[in-house]
């Protein structure tokens, strides 16, 4: 099926690109590598007047710069796969970069793209919020920092301003001690995940818990930030106490309704997996782990 | 829709197509460029038919519009053939090990199997099978799929 | 078989084939579809003004617009139909996606903006979604006859008395799902008007035989209508009803224009016909021996809106609904329901597969009732020659199934493939199969085949074969070319044109190696029993001495003096011995009585026993295959890596048919048409399959073979049950069996 009518600009920067856009009105919205909007484009489930192509706006490359990982938006998923500085910075982004679609999907789709597209089953924004993230972007009303944690709203529905772009994602690198983990189940490879979850847990000196955070996905229309529920896991050890705090969290998340499961089997997963991403983040705190990561 | 006009090397070859700005690549390449070795399968990026390789990585040509593509390089399966024609060496190995059978899924199987090989010269069969495991066939089982990219990569990193 | 490839394979791997969707003619049309968007409703008015007012389209019709709004096709061979499918819906919509008008215009955009401009005004209707309550009698009717649709009894034996005789009943109803071909080439073809006025399509289909339905519908004469049918990007069944094949004959003989049309995948998942859905009740009666006296089995398929061939599927589910297992007595009824839900017809296995989900898993129910190992109960029943089927048939050649499943047994052995982990169960389980291969019997099959020599020596084989992608058409060279001793690069192949090829009756019921190889072996020893004595002559030799190989005729005894093939087929013509032969091969005809359900069913069957391993996960459920082996009894082999990739494609079909696969309806609204939702088996979701095809017996198929396109795709769900059932101590008894039911399943068994 055609997507319907509109017209094209690339622009060679993002100013152009937010320029471009705040003329085309509200109409009028960016593409980079399309692998969230042209589908819904060819469903007719988006269509918009102008696209503005912002795939040439700036560079790709993923740095590391002090404490951060600088991810451009423009940062694709296969990008983030075989970043060794995304792997030591925040193990669980690649991780789930490496989970999105098919091996075309992740080297056309970007960062910025997944997160600004805001589906809640994407496993971006997931992470993005667990990790604390922070999205740089420039708009009509010019530069702002955003929390990823205040960017999603809902079903593809972000917080940001119509024409106001993300450029950078800087996420905080884990500190000594620390580890992170992404755990989703899926009905088949590289589908949807059912449930997801991305967690980051501090080890102390004794192999206690002394912080963990906890975000779950896909349940609901957006990510939901769990860690209040996890809370117990304070001064654990985390093999004696994930089962329990990955059941509060589970108790404690919303759960919309999906056509991949009933409600009651969802809860239940999301208690499985919150366990596993708990417990995996744990072993690589402990060093025990490397990741997956192999480039 | 005003027309625009799109140049693309396909298969080192240019084409110069004049598109409306809502037209998959896929089908400009399969139109305006002859190239039905582009196959649609389901639109929607998920089945693989329609794989090709844009300035050397592997996309959904359904789900990338033409003018996105504009001056960039494209390599479709029959990209995979000797300069005389013939078939490539993982083309020749796909026949061999029975590996085509309706051929529908085979173009952008060739093509991201070729693709996966060319950087990953010593995967095993494990990581082929993860590899190719964004491209379906509903014909093999993947089995002899598998047999004709293992042999082929054996054979690339074995003669070097 | 070592090299030259069959051309066709050749030209897939170089992606030069050219499947239906690759033609293009000039001045080519495009066609779209317009769907009704309700399962049930009454058609109160269609305004297509809007549609016709957009920029470049040509034709927007409707029902009025179709001459003879009926697509006619006889299914049961036997006259039971009595409800007709119209090609565009004229009073009343019966399923979600009902074709209700047809669009063409110059542009692919401007017909899908026409269709969607068509504005349908619908007066909902009460609708009934389930097969079973479609059987009540206050259900909302279909059609005005009635739900009930194509029932069949079959009765053998005293089954009250074969109960009264066993020590152990086993009792269990069985459910499977609505499944999708989902073959990755969409519907599609092109139609024109061709010279002398022949409206010709070219177009992806089983059957070109549908040319006569077509020429039916728009009142034309037979002889004006042309099928010629594409290579196939699969087609499983789900391309032997007709698909665009009436949209692009009205648009293209209305317009006068050349109409290209093709399927989106989304509406193929919509609205193309499924498998049925079946629901099957079972009761199995034994003697503490483990052997089976009685066999008491209900099944209700859901036929949705429209027969097309449910009477048949329903028939190939009562006839096999047994199992490749003895009785002494034996009542199977099965009848198809009307829904309003998407057509159900033809799909690999046909009818004769979704039972073996339930027979194998009563045998595993009776080896736990009796406490005894399932594979000995099922050795200890296994059918042979000469016993009776259901229908008072015998079963007329010998049966290789025990072999079957004591190899399938030996290759499972050893070690699981994965040590244990905490949290995972592995478990192993088999199941063995009978599938019929040919046509039911009282069609009284025929397929025609034309074969010539070329005076350079080449040889042309000429047959109505569609080829799906297994190799039909290759086949039909290679058997021609053994017998001849020509060469497989020295020979052409044109199959598939309803006005140029002898017609074989479509590609489906495994039923081409068994016709068109017949028929081309057939054609092919005439061709060289006319050329014989030609060769004999200018040999100097008789007959019987002579040799035929390497594109040469020579005496045996003295292979330096040959004659050409060239030589050869010019001294015929000389001669006046045109050296070219048609020839027909004809099936065993048999008589059925439907108001007994006795008599000749099936001309034979293929046996075969599968085994596999899975791994459970104890908290998700999702099961994952770990190894899988599938035994065949193929009687003889004409091609060895052709009949493993049947066994290979069929077991990871059966896969996602036992795991994953089903088309998701809510009262009769297709949840998802997306491909993303419709969960085919990826490459991390199939193990390496170990297909072993034994050729133990002689079929009915040439040279001995017996057809293999079908029958490896039964026994995967029940052998995935079993094993599953192995891991977590419990069965399922509902397809597909998705991690949530397995782990409820889990549950249940702990609880």
């Amino acid at each position: 099926m055609y997507a319907s009518p509109f017209e094209y600009a690339r622009a060679g920067s993002w100013a152009e690109a937010v320029e471009r856009i705040a003329d085309g009105g509200e109409d009028a919205r960016a593409i980079a590598g399309g692998q969230s909007l042209a589908p819904m484009m060819m469903l007719r489930m988006s269509e918009p007047a102008l696209l503005v192509d912002v795939g040439g706006a700036a560079p790709r490359a993923i740095e590391r710069r002090n404490g951060t990982l600088l991810v451009p938006a423009l940062a694709r998923h296969a990008d983030l796969e075989a970043s060794a500085e995304a792997w030591k910075a925040f193990a669980a982004l690649p991780e789930a970069a490496a989970c999105i679609g098919n091996v075309r999907v992740r080297h056309r789709g970007t960062i910025g793209g997944s997160l600004a597209h805001a589906d809640p089953s994407a496993e971006l924004p997931c992470v993005a919020v667990a990790a604390r993230a922070h999205v740089r972007t420039l708009g009509p009303s010019g530069e702002r920092t955003v929390p990823a944690a205040e960017l999603f709203v809902s079903h593809f529905t972000t917080t940001l301003e119509h024409g106001e772009l993300i450029t950078h994602v800087e996420v905080p690198a884990l500190r000594e001690g620390e580890g992170c983990a992404f755990a989703e189940l899926v009905r088949r490879p590289g589908d949807f995940a059912t449930v997801e979850a991305c967690a980051v847990v501090q080890l102390d000196a004794g192999g206690r818990c002394s912080e963990a955070r906890l975000v779950v996905g896909a349940t609901a229309d957006r990510p939901l930030d769990v860690t209040e529920a996890i809370g117990a896991l304070r001064g654990e050890e985390p093999e004696a106490a994930a089962e329990a705090a990955a059941r509060a969290a589970a108790a404690a998340v919303e759960i919309g309704p999906s056509a991949h499961g009933s409600e009651e089997y969802r809860r239940e997963m999301v208690a499985v997996f919150a366990r596993r991403a708990l417990l995996a983040a744990a072993a690589r705190a402990r060093g025990e782990e490397d990741g997956t990561w192999s480039a | 829709m005003e027309r625009v006009k799109v140049t693309l090397a396909v298969n080192g070859r240019e084409v110069e197509a004049w598109v409306t700005p809502n037209q998959p690549l896929s089908e400009v390449l399969r139109t305006d460029a002859g190239q039905t070795d582009v196959k649609y399968g389901c639109g929607e990026g998920v089945c693989g038919t329609c794989t090709v390789l844009l300035d050397g990585d592997p996309v959904n040509s359904c789900l990338v519009f033409a003018v996105q593509a504009d001056g960039a390089q494209v390599t479709t399966l029959r990209g995979l053939l000797e300069a005389d024609g013939t078939l490539g060496a993982l083309q020749q190995s796909f026949l061999e090990h029975g590996g085509s059978q309706c051929g529908f899924c085979t173009p952008g199987m060739v093509l991201t199997a070729h693709w996966y090989v060319g950087g990953h010269p010593d995967a095993d069969r494990d990581e082929l099978r993860a590899a190719l495991a964004g491209n379906f066939c509903r014909c093999t089982g993947y089995g002899k799929i598998l047999d004709a990219v293992e042999a082929y990569a054996q054979e690339a990193a074995g003669g070097g | 078989m070592e090299g030259p490839f069959p051309r066709d394979f050749e030209e897939k791997v170089a992606g030069a084939l050219r499947y239906a969707d690759d033609w293009a003619l000039p001045g080519m049309l495009h066609g779209a579809v317009v769907r009704a968007s309700l399962p049930s409703a009454r058609i109160v008015s269609i305004d297509t003004e809007d549609a016709r007012a957009v920029p470049g389209v040509r034709a927007v019709l409707t029902a009025a617009d179709v001459p003879h709004n009926v697509i006619a096709e006889e299914a049961s061979g036997l006259g039971l139909d009595p409800v007709v499918m119209p090609v565009l819906a004229f009073d009343r919509v019966r399923y979600d996606g009902e074709p209700v008008a047809v669009v063409a215009a110059e542009t692919q955009w401007a017909a899908e903006q026409a269709a969607a401009l068509v504005a349908v005004e619908y007066e909902d209707l009460p609708g009934v979604f389930d097969p079973e309550e479609a059987l009540t009698p206050q259900a909302p009717r279909v059609h005005a006859h009635g739900n009930r649709y194509a029932s069949w009894l079959l009765e053998h034996g005293d089954l009250d008395a074969a109960f009264a005789a066993a020590d152990v009943v086993v009792e269990e109803t069985y459910r499977t799902q609505h499944v999708d071909h989902a073959y990755l080439e969409p519907e599609a073809g092109v139609g024109w008007i061709d010279g002398d006025g022949v409206l010709t399509l070219r177009v992806s289909t089983q059957v070109i035989e549908h040319a006569r339905e077509l020429a039916e519908i728009l009142e034309l004469p037979h002889s004006r209508v042309r099928v010629i049918g594409a290579y196939m990007g699969g087609g499983f069944g789900g391309k032997e009803d007709m698909t665009v094949e009436p949209y692009l004959a009205l648009l293209a003989w209305r317009t006068k224009r050349p109409v290209r049309m093709v399927w989106t995948r989304q509406e193929s998942l919509l609205a193309r016909q499924k498998r049925h859905p079946f629901t099957m009740r079972y009761r199995t009666a034994a003697t503490r021996e483990g052997r089976i006296t009685g066999q008491d089995i209900a099944i209700v398929g859901n036929a949705g809106a429209y027969p097309l061939l449910s009477t048949r599927v329903m028939f190939a589910a009562a006839v096999n609904a047994t199992g490749p297992y003895r009785f002494d007595a034996a009542r199977v009824s099965s009848v198809a329901a009307f829904t309003n839900t998407v057509p159900t017809s033809a799909f690999r296995g046909f009818g004769a597969m979704q039972v073996v989900f339930g027979y194998e898993q009563q045998i595993d129910r009776l080896a736990d009732a009796l406490g005894m190992d399932p594979l000995e109960v099922r050795e200890r029943n296994f059918v042979r020659k000469g016993d009776p089927r259901a229908t008072g048939e015998p079963i007329d050649t010998e049966v290789g199934i025990g072999e079957c499943l004591r190899t399938a047994t030996a290759a499972l052995g050893g070690a699981p493939a994965l040590a244990p982990r905490p949290g995972r169960r592995v478990g192993r389980g088999f199941a063995c199969s009978m599938q019929p291969y040919g046509r039911a019997i009282f069609f009284a099959d025929r397929a025609s085949c034309w074969i010539g020599l070329e005076h350079d020596g080449t040889l042309v084989l000429r047959a109505g074969v569609t080829d799906l992608g297994g190799g039909q058409a290759a086949s039909l060279a290679q058997i021609a070319c053994e017998v001849l001793g020509v060469s497989i690069d020295r020979s052409s192949v044109h199959i598939a044109d309803s006005a140029l090829t002898p017609l074989v009756g479509g590609t489906f019921a495994t039923r081409q190696l068994y016709m068109s190889g017949n028929a081309a072996l057939k054609v092919a020893r005439e061709l060289r029993a006319k050329l014989e004595p030609v060769a004999a002559e200018l040999l100097g030799a008789a007959g019987d001495e002579l040799a035929w190989g390497s594109n040469r005729v020579c005496r045996s005894a003295d292979p330096d003096h040959a004659l050409t093939m060239a030589e050869l087929a010019r001294a015929a013509e000389d001669r006046g011995v045109m050296p070219y032969c048609h020839s027909t091969f004809e099936a065993e005809v048999g008589e059925f009585d439907p108001s007994t359900g006795r008599g000749r069913s099936f001309p034979d069957y293929t046996h075969g026993a599968h085994g596999v391993e899975v791994e459970v996960d104890e908290e998700t459920g999702q099961v994952r295959v770990l190894r899988y082996v599938a035994c065949h009894d193929v009687g003889r082999m004409i091609h060895r890596q052709r009949v493993e990739g049947q066994i290979e494609g069929a077991v990871a079909q059966g896969i996602g048919y036992a795991l994953s696969e089903e088309v998701q309806i809510e009262e009769g609204v297709c949840a998802s048409t997306l491909f993303a939702d419709y969960l085919i088996p990826s490459s991390l979701d199939v193990p390496d399959v170990v297909a072993i095809p034994l050729e133990l017996h002689p079929g009915k198929g040439p040279l001995g073979a017996r057809g293999v396109g079908e029958p490896p795709i039964g026994p995967p769900a029940p052998a995935t049950a079993a094993a599953i059932a192995d891991a977590i101590g419990t069965r399922l008894t509902q397809l597909p069996m998705s991690p949530e039911r397995v782990l409820a399943a889990l549950r249940a068994a702990r609880a």
